[in-house]
């Protein structure tokens, strides 16, 4: 199963407002071409796309949030897993794109290539709805019965190593994508994130 | 750390209009801990290391949330990664409230590292802090440290030393 197919079949189920997180890697580059909006949330460095999920969904919990993890993003950081079991969030679909390995570093296996199992680390750590899918049509299901039904979904798709040829560069850094996402933000919900004080102590 | 202190630590945190507190609830502070975790005023999310805190900080300042990371210094160096690659890289603002075991005048040896790693670490991080030691000193700082952080879009933070933690 490619990655890429997954994320095709993925992109057209999403309302226009789902707020979709990625971890930094192909992943991202992926997805930006797949479904570009400033409702994602791109570039999420090694183990930490699942806590900055957590942190969105916690604070937003009226807006549906997708998390387009890695093995190795996630492995790095695993009781992120119950960190977000804990809070008993209704809106989050926790995907792993599970390649075993470390692709944007080179390729080497990940602890997944091995004895881990990351959907049953998820259901230990918390985690009831949590499954593994090893083809589009399992995995497109499987996102189809997450967004529609409000819950806390944690999906291993078990997918192969490589890319698709001529993905668009990404070409804004953290820094844009932070100014894209807080604006689109403040105007989704009204609010102000940036605000810059002109006053003297 | 006294009542007092901890009076003024919450007095502070909503006065500079933080509503998102992170932390690992796991340090001598746990009175103030209880006490956030326990206000309804805060959006309350208890991490299992510091790390993810900067994490979940993030994810809560970019949807529209002020939060606070309450940090010990031994967490600090755990918190150190996403400091560096999320709030130097992306620019993010994070209060980071740490009480500053370690200080001189702190008497236990395990302390004893965290006085040459804290101010240091703080430094190259690129987050500028306060030293405060007096109670009646402590909520203003916690204002003034979020008024920062949110102007300069990188992390501040206020260490607590003196009688602040006693």
């Amino acid at each position: 199963m490619k990655r890429f197919d997954c994320l095709k079949s993925l992109a057209p189920l999403l309302d226009p407002k789902t707020i979709v997180v990625t971890n930094v890697g192909p992943i991202c580059r992926e997805w930006n071409a797949l479904r570009p909006s400033d409702a994602n949330l791109l570039q999420v460095n090694l183990g930490l796309c699942a806590a900055v999920g957590l942190g969105i969904a916690v604070s937003l919990p009226h807006r549906q949030v997708v998390m387009l993890d890695g093995d190795g993003n996630l492995l790095l950081n695993l009781a992120s897993l119950a960190d977000l079991a804990n809070q008993s969030l209704h809106n989050v679909i926790h995907i792993v794109l599970d390649n075993e390995s470390y692709e944007g570093g080179g390729g080497l296996k990940s602890a997944t290539a091995g004895k881990a199992d990351l959907a049953a680390i998820a259901r230990g750590a918390g985690i009831v709805n949590a499954s593994i899918v090893t083809s589009v049509e399992e995995f497109e299901a499987g996102a189809r019965r997450a967004l529609n039904n409000p819950g806390h979904y944690f999906i291993v798709a078990k997918v192969e190593k490589g890319s698709v040829d001529k993905l668009p560069t990404l070409t804004l850094d953290g820094k844009e994508g932070k100014y894209r996402f807080a604006r689109y933000i403040e105007s989704s919900e009204g609010v102000q994130i940036l605000r810059p004080r002109y006053t003297h102590i | 750390m006294e009542a007092a202190a901890v009076d003024a630590v919450i007095d502070g945190l909503k006065r500079s209009g933080v509503d998102f507190v992170s932390l690992m609830p796991d340090s001598d502070f746990s009175v103030l801990q209880a006490l956030v975790a326990n206000d309804r005023h805060f959006t309350y999310v208890p991490v299992s290391n510091e790390a993810i805190g900067v994490g979940v900080c993030a994810g809560a300042w970019l949807s529209g949330k002020r939060p606070a990371l309450l940090v010990p210094t031994s967490g600090l160096l755990v918190a150190a990664w996403p400091l560096t690659s999320l709030c130097m890289a992306w620019n993010l603002p994070l209060l980071l409230l740490i009480p500053y075991r370690g200080d001189i005048g702190d008497a236990f040896w395990l302390m004893g590292p965290y006085k040459d790693t804290t101010e240091p670490l703080l430094k190259v991080l690129n987050a500028p802090y306060s030293l405060i030691s007096k109670n009646e000193e402590i909520s203003k700082a916690i204002v003034d440290a979020q008024g920062s952080t949110i102007s300069w879009q990188r992390p501040v933070a206020v260490l607590l030393t003196g009688e602040t933690i006693k």
